[in-house]
């Protein structure tokens, strides 16, 4: 039995792409889940979300060769469907992720009431971040990724580097009369 | 005056702030759980490979559809429409003619109209007197007349 030569052409091109993805699911699963996490605040919905990201990928495997950055491609992609899930979250009952997440953020190092009243100000801090306008939060959240700068937020958000900047701005003086008036509530 | 206390509130806003970005940078560099890579891995394992097309069954042998093939589509296409249109027809009889009252005409010159009436009674003119006796009636239901009584002819005694 004969093979033809464009069917092992073929083969070996699958191969190719099945070995990039398997590098680049390596490579950036885990950055991908943390993005995911910082909107989800789910650990469960933020590897949903991995795991749908990869599977595009899959799905537009041919077009692999042509993306510049696959770091930012990647981001790209799982923060389309992280605001999209979160969108669809809008209409669940709310739940107060907010005060779990303030629990597991790590305090290593410090005395029970120090660990206590770290709780409490991440609580503070990320209910501010959430009263935030969407297109501030979203600067916001993703310039606290060091990986990250303003040019490829830019290229996450489909915005200018000088829109980036703007926002980011906009959202910093925000936050801090927010942080302001719930200090001085408390 | 103010200033110390501006200097004061600008500086708890600066703290105020690092301590919100810093809670943020907290969140975005929580390690991802152990064993996603592996699990991100079955996924794309388990996930279907190709687009699956359903092959048309003639064009899957090779060839394109046959023209025999192409006429008895085209007419079973035909034929259950045709079949579908004429059991609504069978089914829908003809209506009834209508049973709409029709409204009585009114005569231009004002006044009621006969409405369609085949005798039309006479009311402002008084009606006439028939001097002529009616005739017998031969109706056997009916009662008969009674007989003229004979006038006595004797003579009172």
């Amino acid at each position: 039995m004969e093979i033809a030569p464009g069917a092992v052409r073929d083969q070996t091109r699958q191969d190719d792409q099945q070995a990039a993805l398997a590098a680049l699911v390596d490579e950036y699963a885990s950055t991908l889940y943390r993005v995911a996490f910082s909107v989800l605040r789910n650990a469960a919905d933020a590897e949903d979300a991995v795991q749908e990201a990869f599977l595009r990928v899959l799905r537009h495997r041919d077009t692999l060769g042509e993306v510049r950055d696959h770091r930012v491609w990647l981001i790209r992609i799982v923060w389309n469907i992280v605001l999209d899930r979160k969108r669809r979250a809008k209409t669940r009952p709310e739940t107060d992720d907010i005060a779990d997440l303030a629990r597991v953020l790590p305090a290593r190092g410090l005395t029970a009431e120090e660990r206590a009243q770290a709780r409490q100000q991440h609580d503070r801090a990320l209910r501010c971040v959430e009263q935030l306008p969407a297109k501030e939060r979203e600067v916001m959240l993703l310039s606290a990724f060091e990986e990250l700068n303003s040019v490829e937020i830019s290229e996450v958000l489909g915005i200018t580097e000088s829109s980036v900047r703007s926002r980011l701005f906009r959202a910093r003086n925000l936050l801090s009369d927010l942080m302001g008036r719930r200090r001085e509530t408390k | 005056m103010n200033q110390p206390s501006a200097m004061k509130t600008e500086l708890s806003r600066a703290a105020d702030l690092e301590l919100a970005e810093a809670t943020l940078r907290r969140v975005a560099a929580l390690p991802a759980p152990a064993g996603l890579e592996a699990r991100v891995h079955a996924a794309l394992e388990k996930a279907p490979r190709h687009a699956k097309v359903l092959p048309w069954p003639v064009a899957a042998h090779g060839g394109g559809t046959p023209n025999w093939l192409r006429g008895a589509a085209a007419a079973a296409i035909v034929a259950v429409i045709a079949g579908g249109s004429w059991g609504i027809y069978a089914r829908v009889q003809p209506g009834e003619p209508s049973r709409a009252v029709t409204l009585p005409r009114v005569n231009a010159t004002g006044g009621f109209a006969n409405a369609g009436a085949m005798r039309t009674p006479q009311t402002l003119s008084a009606p006439a007197v028939n001097a002529q006796p009616k005739p017998a009636q031969t109706n056997a239901a009916t009662p008969k007349p009674v007989a003229p009584v004979k006038k006595h002819t004797t003579a009172v005694r």
